[in-house]
Parts: C-alpha cells; sequence; structure tokens
C-alpha cells in the first residue's frame, strides 16, 4: 500500500514544476523589460525608458559587481546579501514572536469561550492600527526604554513590528483550525474520557494543521514586509530598506545599485516563503492530497 | 436588532476603558508626548489641525482609491485569463504568489525613477499591485470553483466559454470577490501611506507622520495615525456596504 | 442490578426546556438490556433513539431518570472505558495510521507502548485488516473505515458495544458483509450491543430484540422479539426472518398492539 512518502514526492515534483514556470516568467518578464526599453527608443510612453532610469538587464548584473563604495573592496552584490541576510534574521525573530503569541491566544480563545469573545475583537482591531506607519513613532518609544541592563534598540523595535504583523493571520488561522475537528471527532474523544490537554494535543492541533499552512505563508510574508519596512522608515542600520534608501539617492550616478538592493528585498521574501514551503511540506507529510490547499 | 446592539457594546465598552487607562497612565506616570502623548493631547491637536487633517486624510486616500481601482480591474482581468487559458494560469500561479511574499513597496524607488516623481502615479501602482494579489487569487478562486454539476448542465446545452462564463462563473465569483476586497480595501490605504516614506510629494498621510516623529511633534503625527485608521476603516466599511448591496444573500458570518 | 448491560429506567430528556423551542427528546423510556443481548434501536427521524444513545454513552445527560450502565453511573462507565461507540461516520483520523487509529483509545487509557501495538494488530486481525495496519485511513475505502472503527471500538475490551447507524454510509452489499461480521465479533467476544438503525431488515437480522421508537415526543412503542437463533446466509431469505420484519414495519406503522400504556416499561422480557 502506499505510504506518505510518495504524497511528499508528487508534491516536491509540483513544486519544481512551479518552479520551472516561475522561471520562465522570469525570463519573460527580462524580454519585456528589455523589449519596453527598445519600444521607448521609438514610441512616446507615460514613463521614462531611459539607461537612467531602466538600466539595462546586462547593467544591473555588472553593477553587482562594483565595489560599493569608491576604494572599498566589498562589490555591490555582497552588501546587499549581508544586508539581506540580516534583514532576514530579523524577520524570522518576528515571525517566531508571532507565531508563539498568535498560537497561544488561539488555544486560549479555543478553550475558554468567554476569551474568545472578549479577545477576539481586539485582535481584530489591533490590525486596524497600520503599525508599519507607526514605525518612526515605535522605534522613538522603544529607544527609550530599558529592562535593567538590556537597552531597547531599534533592531527590537523593528522585530516587534514584524511580530505584531505576524501574529494576526496566525492567530485567526489557527482559531479556525483548532475549531475545525468534526463533531464526531470531538464525541469520540469524550467517549473516551480524554482530557481537554489530551484533545488539543491528539486531535485539535494535527486537525488545524491545513488552516495552520495558509496562515505561516501569510504570517512570513508580513513579517518580511514588516522588517523591510520598517528598516525604510527608521533608517535601520544594516539591514536592506536602508541599503534601498541610500542607493536610491545614488541614482544618478549608479542607477544600477538601487536596483540590486530592490532583488535584494525580493530574495529575503522569497527565501522565507521557501522556508515556510518546506514547513509545510513537513506538516502535512500525513495527510492526504484533498486535504492540501 | 437586538442581536446585532450585543455585538456592539462590549468593544465599544472596552475601548472607552483602554482610553482611559491610557490617559490616565499619561497622566499618573507624567510621561512626556515624545513617549507616549496623552489621548486628550491627541484629540486637542487633532482637532485643532482639523481642516489640514482632513485634507491630508483625502490626499492619501485618493491614491489608495485609485490603486485600488486600478488594481482591482486588471486582478479581475488576469483572473479570467488564467481561469480560461491553461498557460497563462500555470505561468501566474508562481507570479501571484511572488508578489504576497515579497514586499512590494521596496519597488517604489525604481518606480519613482521610471514615472514622474512628483506625481502620485508612482504610489497609485505600488498600491495597484499590492491590491492585484487578494483581488486576483479570490476572484481566480471563485470564476473555478464551480460545482462541477453546473458544468456538466451547460455543456450538455452546448453552451460556450463565454456563456458559461457569464451564467455560471460569474455570479459564482461574486462573494469571492468581495472577500478579496475586503482585504485589498484596508491594504491599498496603508500601501499608499507606506510608499509616501520614498520622497515625493510630502502632502499625504504617510509623509507628515515620518515629518513630524523626525520634528518630535509626536502629539500631530498620533493625529495623522488617528486619520490614517479612520480612512482605514471608511474603505473596509465602503466595501461592506458594497458587498450588502451587490450579494444581498451572503451569509453574515461569511469568511474568506 | 448488574445483572443488566444497561438499565434505564423512566428518562426523559428535554432540550431547552422553558424556551419557546423546547423539545421533548425522550419521555418516560425505560430500557433493559441483558448481558451478550444484541438490541436494535429503531424509528423515524425525531424518535430519539439516538439521543437514547447518547444518554447511555454520557454524550449527554438526562433531564430525568436513572441510568446504569454496567452497574455505573453513565459518567463513571465512560471514565472506566466500560463501553466502546462507533458513529456513522468512521471518524478515523487522517494523520495516523489504522493501526495508531486503532490505539487511540488505549493511549488514552494509558496503556504502554508495546501493550498497545500488540492489542491493535490482535484486533485488526480479528476485523481481517491485518495488511493494512501501516495504511493511511484515506487509502481504504468505506467499509474498511467502518472496519477499523469497529476494532478501535472494541479496543479497551468493553462490556457494551454502542452503534449509531454505523453502516447507514455503505452500500447494500458491504452492509450485508459488515453485519455478519459485526455478529460473529460479537458473538466471540459476548459483547452486549445497542444499535441504532433505520433499517428494518437490518434491526431484525442483527438483533435479539428490536425496540420501536416514535416522536413528538421520543419514547418507546414496540419491543418485538426476533427468536431467529443462530442467524446463516439462508436467514435473509427464510420466512420467520420475513415474519419478523413484518412484525417491525407493522409496529412502526402503529397498527401493532403496543406493550404497556403511555411509554412503554419493558422490564424483563421473555
Amino acid at each position: 500500500m502506499a505510504s506518505g512518502t510518495s504524497t511528499t514526492g508528487r508534491r516536491v515534483k509540483q513544486g519544481l514544476i512551479s518552479l520551472g514556470w516561475a522561471l520562465a516568467g522570469v525570463v519573460i518578464a527580462i524580454l519585456l523589460w528589455e523589449g519596453v526599453k527598445l519600444l521607448g527608443a521609438v514610441v512616446t510612453l507615460p514613463f521614462e525608458t531611459s539607461d537612467q532610469a531602466m538600466p539595462h538587464v546586462w547593467t544591473i548584473a555588472q553593477g553587482a559587481l562594483q565595489p560599493e563604495v569608491r576604494g572599498s573592496d566589498t562589490p555591490v552584490w555582497m552588501t546587499v546579501l549581508i544586508a539581506a541576510l540580516y534583514t532576514l534574521l530579523i524577520a524570522f525573530g518576528g515571525f517566531i514572536i508571532g507565531v508563539s503569541v498568535g498560537l497561544l491566544l488561539a488555544v486560549i480563545m479555543q478553550r475558554f469561550a468567554f476569551m474568545e469573545r472578549g479577545l477576539l475583537p481586539f485582535v481584530i482591531a489591533s490590525q486596524t492600527v497600520p503599525l508599519i506607519a507607526l514605525a518612526p513613532l515605535i522605534v522613538g518609544i522603544g529607544n527609550r526604554i530599558s529592562f535593567g541592563p538590556f537597552q531597547w534598540g531599534q533592531t527590537q523595535s523593528i522585530m516587534f513590528i514584524a511580530a505584531y504583523l505576524a501574529f494576526f493571520p496566525l492567530s485567526v488561522g489557527a482559531l479556525r483550525g483548532l475549531k475545525a475537528a468534526t463533531p464526531t471527532q470531538l464525541e469520540l474523544m469524550r467517549s473516551y474520557a480524554a482530557s481537554p490537554r489530551s484533545t488539543l494535543w491528539k486531535l485539535r492541533f494535527p486537525a488545524s494543521v491545513p488552516y495552520l499552512v495558509p496562515a505561516l505563508k501569510v504570517s512570513a510574508a508580513a513579517a518580511v514586509v514588516g522588517t523591510v519596512v520598517a528598516q525604510i522608515s527608521t533608517g535601520g542600520r544594516g539591514g536592506i530598506g536602508r541599503l534601498i534608501i541610500e542607493y536610491a539617492r545614488e541614482t544618478t550616478a549608479q542607477p544600477a545599485k538601487v536596483y540590486i538592493a530592490v532583488i535584494g528585498a525580493i530574495l529575503v521574501g522569497l527565501i522565507a516563503a521557501g522556508l515556510v514551503a518546506l514547513l509545510d511540506l513537513y506538516l502535512t507529510r500525513n495527510l492526504p492530497k484533498e486535504k492540501l490547499t | 436588532m437586538k442581536a446585532r446592539i450585543n455585538l456592539i457594546w462590549p468593544p465599544i465598552l472596552i475601548g472607552a476603558l483602554f482610553l482611559l487607562a491610557w490617559q490616565a497612565l499619561v497622566v499618573i506616570q507624567d510621561l512626556k508626548p515624545y513617549l507616549l502623548p496623552a489621548p486628550s493631547l491627541i484629540f486637542t491637536t487633532f482637532t485643532s489641525n482639523l481642516s489640514l487633517m482632513v485634507e491630508t486624510g483625502i490626499y492619501t486616500a485618493t491614491t489608495a482609491a485609485l490603486g485600488l481601482v486600478f488594481g482591482t480591474l486588471v486582478g479581475i482581468l488576469l483572473a479570467m485569463v488564467a481561469q480560461r487559458f491553461f498557460v497563462f494560469r500555470n505561468l501566474m500561479i508562481p507570479i501571484a504568489a511572488g508578489i504576497a511574499a515579497v514586499p512590494i513597496v521596496a519597488l517604489t524607488p525604481i518606480l519613482n525613477n521610471m514615472f514622474d516623481i512628483t506625481s502620485r502615479t508612482p504610489r497609485v501602482l505600488i498600491t495597484a499591485i499590492v491590491v492585484f494579489f487578494p483581488i486576483f487569487v479570490n476572484v481566480y478562486r471563485g470564476l473555478t470553483a464551480v460545482p462541477p454539476v453546473q458544468l456538466e448542465l451547460l455543456r450538455s446545452l452546448s453552451a460556450t466559454p463565454r456563456t458559461v462564463l457569464r451564467v455560471l462563473r460569474i455570479p459564482n465569483a461574486l462573494p469571492f470577490f468581495f472577500t478579496g476586497l475586503k482585504v485589498a480595501a484596508p491594504l491599498a490605504v496603508i500601501a499608499a501611506l507606506v510608499a509616501e516614506y520614498f520622497g515625493g510629494p510630502q502632502e499625504g498621510l504617510g509623509s507628515k507622520i515620518a515629518a513630524s516623529a523626525a520634528n518630535t511633534a509626536y502629539g500631530r503625527a498620533w493625529a495623522y495615525v488617528v486619520v490614517a485608521i479612520i480612512v482605514g476603516l471608511a474603505f473596509y466599511l465602503i466595501t461592506l456596504a458594497l458587498e450588502r448591496v451587490a450579494t444581498p444573500w451572503a451569509g453574515r458570518t461569511r469568511s474568506a | 442490578m448488574s445483572e443488566f448491560a444497561v438499565h434505564a429506567e423512566g428518562v426523559w430528556k428535554v432540550f431547552n426546556e422553558g424556551a419557546a423551542n423546547e423539545v421533548t427528546a425522550l419521555s418516560d423510556v425505560s430500557l433493559d438490556v441483558r448481558k451478550g443481548e444484541f438490541v436494535s434501536l429503531i424509528g423515524p427521524s425525531g424518535c430519539g433513539k439516538s439521543t437514547l444513545l447518547r444518554v447511555i454513552a454520557d454524550l449527554t445527560s438526562a433531564s430525568r431518570g436513572t441510568v446504569e450502565v454496567a452497574g455505573m453511573t453513565p459518567q463513571k462507565a465512560r471514565e472506566d472505558h466500560q463501553y466502546g461507540i462507533a458513529f456513522q461516520q468512521a471518524a478515523l483520523l487522517d494523520w495516523r495510521t489504522v493501526r495508531r487509529n486503532v490505539e487511540l483509545p488505549l493511549e488514552l487509557a494509558g496503556w504502554d507502548k508495546a501493550k498497545r501495538q500488540a492489542r491493535a494488530l490482535e484486533l485488526l486481525d480479528m476485523v481481517q485488516l491485518h495488511d493494512f495496519a501501516e495504511s493511511r485511513p484515506w487509502e481504504l475505502s468505506g467499509g474498511m473505515q467502518q472496519r477499523v472503527a469497529i476494532a478501535r471500538s472494541l479496543a479497551t475490551d468493553p462490556e457494551i458495544l454502542l452503534m449509531d447507524e454505523p453502516f447507514g454510509a455503505l452500500d447494500e452489499m458491504t452492509r450485508e458483509r459488515m453485519q455478519n461480521e459485526l455478529l460473529r465479533i460479537a458473538g466471540a467476544t459476548g459483547t452486549s450491543v445497542i444499535f441504532v438503525t433505520h433499517s428494518i431488515p437490518e434491526a431484525v437480522y442483527l438483533s435479539n430484540r428490536v425496540v420501536v421508537m416514535s416522536p413528538r415526543p421520543g419514547r418507546i412503542t414496540h419491543v418485538v422479539d426476533v427468536p431467529l437463533g443462530d442467524r446463516n446466509e439462508d436467514t435473509r431469505e427464510s420466512d420467520a426472518f420475513f415474519e419478523a420484519v413484518t412484525a417491525v414495519r407493522e409496529a412502526l406503522r402503529g397498527r401493532a398492539k403496543p406493550v404497556g400504556e403511555g411509554g412503554a416499561r419493558l422490564a424483563e422480557t421473555s
């Protein structure tokens, strides 16, 4: 009889096929880019297609290899890569915190109905506050707080913003998932005199996986966006957001640099999505195909 | 009606208590505005600069609305194309997933270069791209999630793809569309706001929040945040109203 | 009273008591099930058969009346794993193998790993699914999934088996096969069975007694004895079977003479 691994194998194959299409999409995008530039040289388009506004693809690639600052040894791509990894790390930290808080809230809200009535409006309301817009203010407040010897710095504020954006989708998705066990399954557990904790671990959590997985994807993306945007609006040291702003100022002299930084930011998002996809594969390794979103 | 009132009063009560607690905290701890301004300070700043607040709010709201409409139209169009053409669908799905995963606002400097940085065009475009994904995903799902039984019925009646689209797929997709719009509308406001952090005209909420924070005018910065919240809520409520008008049969507890 | 597997006396169950949508699901229901007996509950929708089963299982509580299961209160019986239960949905957990599904009640009863595994394989043997122990539930047919559910319901070797239309979702041929299986297993283990069903032939084929119930309010109206002896493949085509089916059908139509007055009391029958 077939076992679970063939489902995983099939999904990896599907993922690779998707990746193939994505690469095809990238190639098409590059062709479009150059095509538009050619067209812009002939026809008047509503936007700038000069080499300064839209550098050729090979100019961008070349620019990646240039030294970052005149006289420096580090090529641009390395600076961008380091900043991207640092940003990924912060986003990851925010993601972990947000997911933990979100899960905890979901478990409490599922277990105690009055907690759900009391907390859920707040959970939803928390998202009407555009924390991303508040980033400069949050950092300002954060810089003045300290817990004993531990100084709350800019990085912590940025991670807080990422966590704040990540916890909501996870909390909502996890709550829905924890309630997804069928009435028959719940009656079965009751017939076994199972404690609420046993029911949680043996039934509710495994049954919630199909709902958790899309929520994790959204949370990861939210954490990345939160981190990058917070870095932009607060000039986060060492982050990719700050690089984008800095390089954006240099577009007259070196138009390619900002493109490389933006590609770096995009990479952060893609790597995060890739990691969540791996987590997805692991969590759903035992599930039939129909349950997967 | 009574049930609806019962739903509304607890959050309002708790919101009011929250504001009171905030005010009390500031007064008792004598917190300086640069740390945490009191609700009273925010309120007075808001009311004494009311016309400026409204103007700023309208500026960003206009950007958001333009981006929302543009992104929605493109999202619907591409969803229809993706439903119809296999190759296009296979290309779009990873691209859409990619758009969802990456910080789109990071593209603003590039668009600022390509388009006129002194206009709102780059910001509208960024907003449109951000809005595109939830609309596309939901409309695509709505167009394709038609019960196979109904498709078989129309096939037996020799219906053309266009007829199937008109008679089955589009009506089926309406609730899904609104699910996506309810996500996209507040998102448009935030995207328009954040896109203003990259330079360009300084009349919008994002620019003003950043500028106020930089000038340590924190009362004003928080007042602009309140405007942003109001604009976001307004967009969401308008979407809800539209949904009620277009699909009056939709259940109250319809969720994404 | 522990000579009885289940003793229910004067059981009432009222939902939403006092409200506008008050429903009397059970009114003055009394039932005794002897050890090793197979009793079916049959009746139209709303007659209370599933509710009665759930009261016995302590999945809901009686508004009034006495219920004893294996000589104890339903709650204690549930906590002591005195009964096994199977529903119309097999309710197997997708993320566990078949064997681990059967082990679930044993895990919750605190058995250690080696004993659980051995017992699960023993049970799967009993339902002839030994080869599928490491398969996933979704790889099995509906009938096979129900066999796993039955194996699981016998995990703790309970005195009593409660079943709520377990074969309802299966096709007719599979149903008849499963009925034979169930009789064989219940006979071999000496388990008492309370079986809720919609199907008259099923109730007659399986049971020593068929309890006919009626709705609004839910109550027992008749009890039909089924003296068919040991079942075999000719039973379904025998005259005695047909007579018993007719008796139950007449009872359901309200044409037979009801036992007792105002809600049947049946303490002991033949």
